[in-house]
């Protein structure tokens, strides 16, 4: 058969529209075609570098270049489906100004602060690195140093970074941009549960009849997922999507009902929802009474600013000093049971997490205050819709919940997570469906979405964060830590038990002096933290030595002191854990370019440069207060070891006897190269002997990973832990489906952190002795609490950041892409069209956002896929021309540190 | 012993040759205000471009070329009437909804249908070409997007192999 040109081209646009995408049965001939065309073209599973939904997809590469990507027809994560970003997983790696060599800054030969960037040799980027390293933990030892981590970190890179800081440096100053993203919905997890993590799954979109947003655009944010409440909502006329939001956004396309709320007013509208399932006698007391347990905490918990004006502009001053006491209003009186203009000194700053249960009694009286008409008055969002429309929205939202025979999913991403009181309104979702008995079954639960392809693998699972350790373990618990020196085969007391920084108060750190050397892997945060002015600032005039690993120059690396080239998702070996538990293997697909190399290989060649005795003699870890340890000193854990003070910690923590027995090369490759082994050149499969060291830590314990080769079998596209006896579980706490529940109990919420506790009502504890609730899942009643910074006369408007759908995060991949950059090419200010006006600004003007923190410029939009009410503004973060963290407030939920993106005050004025 | 002596100097050797690429491959020291997508230092507020989508008519626009072979196609004209997509309104589909139209040549300004895959749900019946398009993929503008006036802020090397048109 001969096929000419013209025809070939037509059959393989056709064949590509129709069957390359989905597999679908074509006719020979548009086969042979697409055969043809993709003759020498070697296809690989991969998974998406961007959200947290973890599509499949399938990779090509030719003459080791990737060609083409396809999302994965058999992945049930997508079947066949990605979004316009995902498709574009092969033309993020060959952006022209990849960076592949390790820049350092110098002058006349010598690193020099002040100096332009000179390419160097990796040796010589390590040697300045080391000194510099050396330097600063002479000086100040484990809590001088830094890490930057990420839910983009490979589950691999994050557990080696782990390693490395925590057992080798015995630092715990790691924590991942993830922070930013979900340590809110890990804190409600914690606290409710006991245990992190989702107790659904994906196909409770197909088993539900009512979806609930919160918070959480999914059309932009999750678009896959979205394609499936589409499916479902298109599908099935009972079907009721709910669209929650302090903005219109694409979601409201496919809602039944849109609900406009003011800022942070979602407490008071969770405390409506439950007092209308108790007012109306519709709580589900065989479940809540066998399973469930009231809890309460304090309110006078801050706001996670840095409650010391030292460092305060004289703008900031005002805002950042109620940290330390607060003005009651009106409506936050009446919301916790308190007097209107009482001053509140926020006395439960450095305890904020602390809870005790309650009795349904106190639940009831706490939620009493959250009656419509209370609410409608504090939480309509939008000036044009009147009262009554918005109140019927609310008795409405009631009814779908209360509706016995009706499933439902709520689910919440930013708007939750970053939040002021994220922790809060995160344990009022599980309220909510534990009163009804609607959690932890098909089609039924509360479902916090996350936002990076590895929050959950990698941040959460592996324990990136700066007070955790693998397997939802911490820092502060001995027996965690003895648990984890046994798996690391450490001395006991090589771990240090004080929680270190988490990534805001890194920043913080570096500002006030307190760390003086950082890396930074697979984030931005220079771009990504609030209040940036403060931290570039920081960055480029302390005394302090910032190393960024990256694959393309953006902020972060335009502050750093020295730059490493990083390899790119298929470059490398890695794996991924989506939202639903499902981790993710692949394999590397190309070699990086240049002298890129991956994160991996960057930290366990930069490990080879220490000798136990450096790191595992006594440290000073000032303001450490443990039993067992004397204050503020780590422990000599050398002397009494087996291990020899020479030993270096790539030896120690990496290239163990056990690790070395994972030989590479390994027929699990097929063929596939290994750059890290290779370049690391001692004959073993870091990437393969790490996962299964990790996974030893979750075997056992309801965090089952299964065997590393079978991620890669032809027939499993991922699979959701706990994986036991070769199967993986669908629901959890349910006992049809989770090999973890205790037989016969039914429901079993067998998490045991925070599961013994003291009594009392809504003010206090009032009965210290503690109280066991094993098994119980926690009802928290918390109350509405006022946003810190709130519009005023000077700063009239409320400013909400995120993201939108064709750009990942601060946009250094999806920017160099032609075809996302030119269908979004910078960020807008999406503003009423009546607020524009009323500023003399109309469509595509140039405006300045203006906060008590800094001012960029913008052009106005609208028009656009985002509608806010009057009184409010949008503007994504992608952009690092359109700097939106310059502005925004660097406030967190004073539990789950998590900063809260979502509002703050400004000024919009012409340019 | 003398093994050790040849391990060294090969050692230093190599060092050396490290050290020597190290400097070789410097070129010109490099600013940081060069570096990025927008030039300057972090600290300026630069002011941002405008730009505008591409405003042809449907039926006057040239389809664009996709980005490689498999890639969802661009959307070649003006769509700033047709949204938002609501589950009560999808102008898009009410065009390219014409199953008639697949597999034949393409008229001058004729709409371009939308193929079979996307009338296969490939969740619950895979494989089997149906008479709906499937809910999930009603959002058209999740995978299809339209493109400004703008200028790539730096190129990409990525093929284009058997993309063009």
């Amino acid at each position: 058969m001969t096929v000419s040109r013209r025809d070939f081209l037509k059959q393989s646009a056709l064949a590509s529209a129709a069957a390359a995408t989905v597999g679908l049965p074509i006719s020979e001939a548009a086969a042979a075609a697409t055969k043809s065309a993709e003759a020498g073209w070697r296809w690989d599973r991969g998974v998406c570098r961007f959200c947290g939904v973890g599509c499949g997809i399938q990779v090509a590469t030719e003459k080791g270049k990737i060609v083409a990507t396809k999302a994965d027809p058999d992945a049930p994560v997508n079947r066949g489906l990605n979004c316009i970003k995902g498709y574009f997983n092969g033309k993020i790696l060959y952006g022209k100004d990849r960076l592949t060599q390790p820049l350092l800054r110098m002058k006349d030969g010598h690193f020099d602060k002040q100096g332009e960037f000179v390419a160097v040799s990796w040796e010589r980027a390590f040697d300045e690195m080391e000194k510099q390293f050396k330097r600063t933990y002479a000086e100040l030892g484990p809590t001088g140093i830094g890490f930057f981590a990420s839910g983009q970190h490979t589950v691999q890179e994050g557990y080696a970074a782990v390693k490395l800081f925590k057992a080798g440096f015995r630092s715990n100053n790691l924590d991942p941009n993830a922070r930013h993203c979900m340590a809110s919905a890990v804190a409600g997890f914690m606290q409710t549960f006991g245990i992190d993590e989702p107790s659904g799954n994906y196909d409770d979109i197909e088993h539900t009849d009512t979806m609930v947003l919160w918070g959480a655009n999914m059309a932009e944010m999750h678009p896959v997922l979205w394609t499936r409440v589409t499916d479902r909502r298109m599908g099935d006329p009972n079907v009721r999507v709910v669209n929650l939001t302090t903005i219109s956004n694409m979601s409201s396309g496919i809602a039944d009902l849109e609900i406009i709320f003011k800022p942070q007013t979602d407490l008071a509208i969770m405390n409506y929802l439950a007092r209308e399932i108790v007012t109306r006698d519709a709580v589900n007391w065989d479940f809540v009474n066998k399973h469930c347990a009231f809890a309460a905490g304090p309110t006078d918990i801050g706001y996670g600013l840095r409650g010391s004006d030292k460092f305060d502009y004289a703008a900031e001053k005002d805002v950042n000093g109620k940290e330390l006491t607060m003005q009651l209003g009106a409506a936050e009186a009446t919301a916790q049971g308190k007097q209107a203009g009482a001053t509140v000194k926020q006395d439960n700053r450095a305890t904020p997490d602390k809870h005790w249960l309650i009795t349904f009694e106190d639940f009831k009286k706490g939620v009493e205050p959250y009656t419509l008409d209370f609410v409608a008055e504090l939480a309509k969002g939008d000036a044009d819709e009147s009262l009554d429309s918005f109140k019927t929205k609310l008795k409405q939202l009631a009814d779908l919940y209360i509706e016995k025979s009706r499933k439902v999913v709520s689910f919440w991403t930013m708007g939750f997570n970053q939040h002021q009181r994220g922790t809060w309104v995160n344990e009022q979702a599980y309220t909510i469906h534990l009163l009804l008995g609607k959690q932890a079954m098909p089609g039924n639960g509360a479902f916090s979405l996350t936002g990076q392809p590895s929050a959950c693998g990698t941040a959460r699972e592996v324990g990136t964060f700066s007070h955790r350790l693998p397997a939802d373990m911490v820092v502060n618990n001995p027996a965690h830590r003895a648990a984890s020196e046994n798996i690391w085969k450490l001395p006991a007391k090589t771990l240090n038990p004080k929680v270190g920084s988490h990534f805001t108060k890194l920043l913080r750190d570096l500002e006030d002096g307190q760390i003086k050397w950082a890396w930074v892997q697979v984030c931005n945060p220079f771009q990504d933290t609030a209040n940036a002015n403060h931290w570039i600032k920081a960055a480029r005039e302390m005394d302090n030595f910032i190393v960024v690993s990256d694959a393309y120059p953006g902020i972060s690396t335009k502050v750093a002191d020295l730059i490493l080239p990083a390899a790119m998702i298929f470059e490398k070996w890695g794996g991924y854990g989506n939202a639903e538990r499902r981790t993710q293997l692949w394999r590397e697909q190309v070699s990086p370019p240049g002298q890129a190399r991956a994160d991996i290989w960057q930290i366990m060649e930069f490990s080879k440069r220490f000798k136990l005795k450096e790191v595992w003699g006594e440290q000073k870890i000032p303001g450490l207060k443990e039993e067992g340890f004397a204050d503020g000193k780590l422990p000599d854990v050398l002397s009494g070891s087996n291990y020899s003070p020479q030993a270096t910690l790539y030896e120690v923590l990496f290239a163990t006897p056990d690790n070395r027995k994972f030989k590479w090369p390994d027929a699990v490759a097929k063929n596939h190269d290994n750059h890290t082994a290779k370049l690391l050149g001692d004959h073993w499969f870091p990437e393969k002997a790490l996962f299964e060291e990790y996974a030893q830590f979750g075997r056992g314990h309801a965090h089952d990973l299964a065997p590393f080769d079978v991620y890669f079998r032809d027939d499993v596209r991922g699979l959701k832990w706990p994986v036991v006896d070769g199967k993986e579980t669908h629901w959890r706490f349910n006992e049809a489906y989770d090999p973890y529940v205790k037989k016969g109990s039914g429901f079993d919420f067998y998490g045991s952190a925070f599961k013994s506790l003291p009594s009392g009502d809504l003010n206090g504890i009032t009965k210290p002795e503690k109280t066991s609730i094993a098994g119980k899942a926690k009802i928290f009643f918390r109350p509405y609490a006022a946003p810190v910074e709130q519009p005023d006369q000077n700063y009239d408007m409320w400013l909400s950041t995120g993201r939108v759908l064709e750009h990942w995060h601060s946009g250094t991949m999806t920017r160099r892409v032609r075809e996302l950059h030119f269908a979004v090419p910078a960020a807008l200010i999406y503003m009423h069209p009546a607020d524009a006006k009323l500023r003399g600004l109309k469509q595509d003007d140039i405006a300045w956002i203006e906060s008590r923190r800094g001012k960029i410029k913008a052009a106005v939009e609208t028009k656009g896929r985002n509608r806010p009410p009057k009184g409010m503004v949008f503007v994504p973060w992608f952009d690092e021309g359109v700097f939106i963290n310059k502005v925004t407030l660097d406030s967190t939920c004073p539990i789950s540190k998590q900063t809260d993106f979502k509002k703050c005050a400004v000024k919009i004025y012409k340019a | 012993m003398r093994n050790h002596y040849v391990l060294a100097v090969i050692k230093l050797l190599a060092g050396l040759l490290l050290m020597a690429a190290g400097t070789s491959f410097a070129g010109q020291p490099m600013q940081a205000n060069d570096m990025g997508l927008s030039k300057g230092s972090v600290f300026d507020t630069p002011t941002p471009k405008i730009y505008h989508y591409d405003n042809t008519p449907p039926g006057e626009s040239k389809v664009l070329p996709r980005a490689y072979l498999g890639a969802p196609p661009q959307i070649s004209h003006d769509i700033s009437d047709f949204l938002p997509i609501t589950a009560q309104s999808n102008m898009c589909v009410a065009c390219h909804n014409q199953p008639d139209l697949r597999g034949k040549k393409r008229e001058k300004g004729a709409v371009v249908p939308i193929p079979a895959s996307h009338y296969t749900d490939q969740r619950k019946t895979p494989n089997k070409v149906t008479e709906n398009l499937v809910g999930a993929r009603y959002n058209c503008n999740l995978c299809h997007i339209p493109q400004t006036d703008a200028a790539p802020l730096v190129e990409n090397t990525f093929s284009q192999k058997r993309s063009k048109k």
